[in-house]
C-alpha cells in the first residue's frame, strides 16, 4: 500500500483578539473587528432565559424572545419586518436555558441602521396582545408538530423521565404545554419589564467594521436603556430512579429512536476539556465507537453519537440513535457495551490522538464565519469563562492524556444508572426488551 | 461585493480544475463534482447512485475501510458527500498544509476503488442506507412529500421519476457488479469537476493534481446523457390526498418550472423569495400574520437542469381551519403576484435578502468551492458565482409576472394533501 502524503508546515491560526468594554449602564460590550469581512454580526445576549422563569410560567422566556421581532413602540410587525428585510437583514430572536439572544448578520454598510432596529427591538418591543395570541397558537401547534416527529418526541420525553420531578431540565426550555396555555400578555410585559436589562446583557459584535464608530453607534442606541436585572435561579439537577427502561409507544414505526443517558456536568465543571475529548471520541466524530460499531459495522442505524449538553447547572449527557425496529434489543445492548467500554480500559493512544487532532484542528474552520466567531464569544459573556478561552482552547484539548480520558469516563459515562428510552412500536419491541434483562421496562404511550 | 477569484486548468484525461484562492484563513477546501446523480440510475436500480456514494468512504487501494474519514478528522478536516439527481459531490475542509492528504484520498478511490470492494462492506452500506431511508422518509410526518411529488410532476419515464433515495426493492437488489459497472462508467476524470479554495499555492496544488490525477484514465466511452425534455407544464391539474400520522394538514403545491440556469428560472427564485422568503414575504404576511389560516409557509425551486425544474410550496393548516379556504388564500397570492407583478418594495427586499444571504455563504470555502463545482459542472462556467446576485437583481416586475403566468397555472399544478390520518378513516 502506498502511504498519505507528508503533511506540509502548518501554518497558524490565532484566534482573533476581543475588545471588551462596558457601557454606564452596565451593557458589557465585545467587540471583535476583523478588517478583511464585509460581513458584521450582532448578537445581543441577555440574563432572560428559561432558567430565569418560573416553573409556573415555564415558556414565558421562549415567547418573550419570540415576540420581540413582532415590533416596536414605532413599528407593527409587518412595517418591523419590512423594515428589517429591507436591508437586507434578517432578525432572529430566540432563548435557551441560559440567555436569550436577538440576532442579525448584515453586509457592513448596513450596522448602523441594523443596530437601531435592534435595540428598538430588544428595549421598547411593542408586546402586543394581538401578535401574541397567534404566537402563543403557534407555539402550541409547534409542541403538536414535534410530537408526531419520532425524534423530536424522544428529545423531550428523553429529558421528562431522566430529571427528578420538580427539576425545570425535566422539560423543553421552550416551556410545556399546560404552562403555555396558561401564559397572558401581561406575563410576557412582566418577564421582560423585569428581565431584559442592560446590567445583565452582553452585546457581540464581530466582523467588518470601525471599532471607534461601532461603540459610538452602540452608545448612541443602547445608552439610555436602564435597569440591573435580577438574575436567575439557581437550577439544582438530581436524577430520577435508578437504571431503567422506558418505551414510548408509537406503533407503526419502522424505526426505534434511541436515547440512553444520564445526568452529566455543567458549563464550569474543572473536568471540561476531558470530557470533550471522551465524548468525541466515544460519539462525537464519525470514526467514534459508537457510529464505528453501530453503522459501519451492524448496519443498524444511519447514525449514532453521544454529547454533553453543559449549562449552568449540570445537563444530560446523552447517546443517540435511530435504529431499525427489528434490531431494538440489540442496539441497545451494542449501545450500553460502548459505555462500558469507555470505562474498562484507557483508550490506545493513537485512538486519542486521532480525536484530539481533530478537535484541535478544526479550530479555525469553526471561525470562518462573522456569526461563527459571535457565537464563540457567547459562553464567555454568558457563563464568565475568562477573556483568554479560546486562544488557550487547542493547548488545554492537548493536555488531555490517555488516563485522562479513562477517569473521567469512570466518573461522568455510568450505564449502570442510565434511563434507556425507546420511542418505537411497543407491540415489536417490549417484549424483545424485557426479554435482554436491560433493567425494569415500563411502556408508556406516545400521545 | 467582493469577486471570487477564479482559475480554469484541465488535465490530459479531461479533470477539469478550479482554484480559487483566497489567504484568509489557513484552510482549504476541495471539493469533486461528478456529473452523475440519480437521474442517470436504470430502472430497478433506485437508489443506486446514492448507494454508490456511500461505497466510496470504504475504502480503495491504498485505504483502509474507515480511513478515509479517520484520516481526514486526525488531520483537523471536515468532510462529507451527497448524491442529488443531477449529480454527487465529496468535499473535505482541512488545514492548508494538508491539502494533498484531501487529493490523495480522492485521487486513490477515482483511480482505484474496486480492489477494495466486497459483499460484506455493500451489505453493511445497504443496510446503512435503508436505515437513511427510514430516518428521513419512513419514519418521518410528510416524510415522503418530495417523493411523491416528483412522481406526479415528471412521467415514468423521465430520470426525475423517481427519487435519489431509492426504493426498498430496489436497494436490496443491488449487487457488487453493479459497483464495477457504475464506477467503471461514472467515475473518470473526464466525467468531474475538481475545486480548491482557501490557502493555498496555485503552482503547487497543480503540481499535486498532476501528480495524483494525472495518471487516471479517462473514460474515452462516457455514455450520452439521459434523455430529459420534457414539456414545460404538466398539462392537467393533478390532486392526491394522503392521510398520515401528522397532527396539522399540510398542502404541497408543485409546479414545472424551467430549468436552473435559465432565465425564467431567475424569474421563479425571485417570486418564491417574494411569496415566501423572511417575514414581510407575502404568503407568511397574509396566511400566518394576518388571517391566520397557516402554521408555517414554505416556497422554493429545485435548483436542477434536466429539462424542467421543480417550484415547491407548502402551507401548514392551523387547527380547525377549512382546507379549502386554505387553499383559496394560497392560490389567490400567486394570482395577485402573477397578475399585478412585484412591487418595488417586494424586488428591494428579496435583493438585499439574497445579497446578505449570499455573502454569508460565500464566506466559507467550503460552500465557494461548492458553487464553483456546480456551476463548471452543470455549466461549465465557474463564473456565475460571480454573477448570482446580478442576475437575481437583474430581474424585474414585468419578468416575475410573466414567469408566474407561464409557470402557475392550474394544468401545470400538482397538489398533495396530507390529512391525519384518523380524520382520513
Amino acid at each position: 500500500m502506498i502511504a498519505r502524503p507528508p503533511a506540509g508546515a502548518p501554518r497558524p491560526y490565532r484566534f482573533p483578539d476581543l475588545v471588551r468594554q462596558e457601557l454606564p449602564n452596565g451593557l458589557g460590550v465585545w467587540l471583535v473587528p476583523l478588517a478583511d469581512r464585509e460581513l458584521v454580526s450582532v448578537h445581543l445576549l441577555t440574563d432572560a432565559g428559561a432558567a430565569a422563569e418560573e416553573e409556573t410560567q415555564a415558556g414565558v422566556a421562549g415567547l418573550t424572545a419570540q415576540l420581540l421581532v413582532t415590533g416596536t413602540r414605532t413599528l407593527d410587525a409587518a412595517a418591523f419586518a419590512e423594515a428589517t428585510e429591507r436591508l437586507g437583514i434578517e432578525v432572529g430572536s430566540e432563548s435557551s436555558w441560559d440567555s436569550t439572544r436577538a440576532a442579525f448578520v448584515a453586509l457592513g454598510d448596513h450596522l448602523d441602521a441594523g443596530l437601531d432596529l435592534l435595540a428598538e427591538m430588544v428595549t421598547a418591543p411593542r408586546l402586543d396582545a394581538d401578535q401574541f395570541d397567534r404566537l402563543k397558537a403557534e407555539r402550541l401547534n409547534d409542541i403538536l408538530q414535534a410530537r408526531a416527529e419520532p425524534g423530536r418526541l424522544a428529545d423531550e420525553r428523553f429529558l421528562g423521565e431522566v430529571f427528578a420531578d420538580g427539576v425545570p431540565y425535566g422539560r423543553l426550555s421552550a416551556g410545556r404545554p399546560e404552562t403555555i396555555e396558561a401564559l397572558t400578555v401581561e406575563s410576557v410585559r412582566d418577564f421582560h419589564a423585569s428581565r431584559y436589562a442592560p446590567g445583565v446583557a452582553d452585546l457581540v459584535v464581530a466582523g467588518g467594521f470601525e471599532p471607534d464608530e461601532a461603540l459610538a453607534a452602540i452608545e448612541r442606541h443602547l445608552g439610555a436603556w436602564t435597569g440591573s436585572g435580577p438574575g436567575h435561579r439557581t437550577i439544582e439537577p438530581r436524577q430520577r430512579g435508578e437504571r431503567r427502561v422506558v418505551v414510548v409507544d408509537r406503533p407503526g414505526s419502522v424505526q426505534s429512536e434511541l436515547r440512553v443517558g444520564h445526568l452529566g456536568i455543567d458549563r464550569h465543571d474543572e473536568r471540561y476539556f476531558a470530557a470533550m475529548v471522551m465524548a468525541a471520541l466515544l460519539g462525537g466524530v464519525f470514526g467514534s465507537r459508537l457510529n464505528k460499531r453501530l453503522r459501519e459495522e451492524l448496519g443498524y442505524t444511519y447514525g449514532a453519537r453521544c454529547a454533553f449538553d453543559p449549562r449552568r447547572a449540570v445537563g444530560p449527557f446523552t447517546a443517540t440513535a435511530a435504529v431499525q425496529t427489528e434490531v431494538t434489543a440489540d442496539a441497545v445492548r451494542e449501545l450500553l457495551g460502548q459505555l462500558e467500554g469507555i470505562r474498562d480500559a484507557p483508550p490506545a493512544e493513537d485512538e486519542l490522538r486521532e480525536v484530539r487532532d481533530f478537535l484541535v484542528g478544526v479550530f479555525p474552520l469553526r471561525f470562518e464565519s462573522t456569526a461563527g466567531i459571535a457565537a464563540a464569544i457567547e459562553p464567555l459573556a454568558v457563563y464568565g469563562l475568562p477573556d483568554d478561552w479560546w486562544h488557550a482552547y487547542r493547548s488545554r484539548l492537548e493536555a488531555v492524556t490517555t488516563g485522562n480520558v479513562q477517569a473521567v469516563a469512570r466518573e461522568l459515562i455510568r450505564p449502570d444508572d442510565a434511563l434507556i428510552l425507546v420511542v418505537g412500536d411497543a407491540s415489536k419491541v417490549a417484549e424483545e426488551l424485557r426479554a435482554a434483562d436491560l433493567g425494569p421496562v415500563e411502556v408508556v404511550p406516545g400521545s | 461585493m467582493s469577486e471570487v477569484p477564479i482559475e480554469r486548468h484541465a488535465l490530459d484525461n479531461g479533470l477539469r480544475i478550479i482554484l480559487s484562492r483566497d489567504p484568509r484563513s489557513p484552510a482549504v477546501a476541495v471539493n469533486l463534482w461528478y456529473d452523475v446523480g440519480s437521474k442517470h440510475e436504470k430502472s430497478g436500480k433506485t437508489g443506486f447512485a446514492h448507494l454508490f456514494e456511500h461505497m466510496m468512504f470504504q475504502g480503495s487501494a491504498n485505504v483502509e475501510k474507515g480511513q478515509h474519514f479517520g484520516l481526514v478528522q486526525a488531520a483537523g478536516g471536515t468532510l462529507n458527500a451527497t448524491t442529488w439527481l443531477d449529480r454527487t459531490t465529496y468535499f473535505e475542509t482541512l488545514p492548508s498544509h494538508e491539502l494533498e492528504l484531501a487529493l490523495w484520498l480522492e485521487s486513490d478511490r477515482m483511480a482505484s476503488l474496486l480492489p477494495a470492494m466486497t459483499q460484506e462492506k455493500l451489505d453493511n452500506q445497504r443496510d446503512v442506507v435503508k436505515n437513511e431511508r427510514r430516518y428521513s422518509v419512513d419514519n418521518q410526518p410528510y416524510g415522503d412529500w418530495d417523493e411523491r411529488m416528483q412522481a406526479l410532476v415528471y412521467p415514468e419515464t423521465h430520470p426525475y421519476h423517481h427519487p435519489t433515495i431509492g426504493s426498498m426493492e430496489d436497494l436490496s437488489a443491488a449487487s457488487l457488479d453493479d459497483v464495477r459497472e457504475f464506477f467503471s462508467t461514472y467515475y473518470a476524470p473526464n466525467n468531474a469537476v475538481l475545486t480548491i479554495a482557501g490557502d493555498f499555492e496555485a503552482d503547487a496544488a497543480l503540481t499535486m493534481i498532476q501528480r495524483h490525477f494525472g495518471p487516471i484514465p479517462a473514460n474515452p466511452s462516457l455514455p450520452a446523457p439521459p434523455e430529459v425534455a420534457i414539456p414545460a407544464r404538466i398539462g392537467e391539474a393533478v390532486r392526491v390526498t394522503v392521510p398520515d400520522q401528522v397532527p396539522l394538514p399540510r398542502i404541497y403545491l408543485a409546479h414545472r418550472a424551467p430549468p436552473f440556469g435559465t432565465d425564467g428560472f431567475d424569474a421563479l427564485d425571485v417570486a418564491a423569495d417574494i411569496l415566501g422568503s423572511g417575514r414581510a414575504s407575502r404568503l407568511y404576511a397574509v396566511l400566518v400574520r394576518e388571517r391566520r389560516l397557516a402554521q408555517d409557509i414554505s416556497a422554493f425551486l429545485f435548483p436542477i437542469v434536466g429539462g424542467a425544474s421543480l417550484f415547491a410550496m407548502w402551507v401548514t393548516a392551523r387547527p380547525g381551519i377549512e382546507l379549502p379556504t386554505l387553499e383559496a388564500a394560497l392560490l389567490a397570492e400567486l394570482d395577485r403576484l402573477a397578475a399585478d407583478g412585484a412591487t418595488d418594495a417586494d424586488l428591494e427586499r428579496v435583493r438585499n435578502l439574497q445579497a446578505s444571504r449570499t455573502a454569508a455563504s460565500l464566506e466559507r470555502i467550503a460552500e465557494r468551492a461548492d458553487r464553483l463545482g456546480q456551476y463548471a459542472c452543470l455549466f461549465d462556467e465557474p463564473e456565475r458565482i460571480n454573477s448570482e446576485v446580478g442576475r437575481y437583481a437583474a430581474v424585474d416586475a414585468g419578468r416575475v409576472a410573466q414567469a408566474m403566468r407561464a409557470s402557475i397555472t392550474d394544468d401545470n399544478r400538482v397538489t398533495l394533501t396530507y390529512v391525519p390520518a384518523e380524520a382520513a378513516s
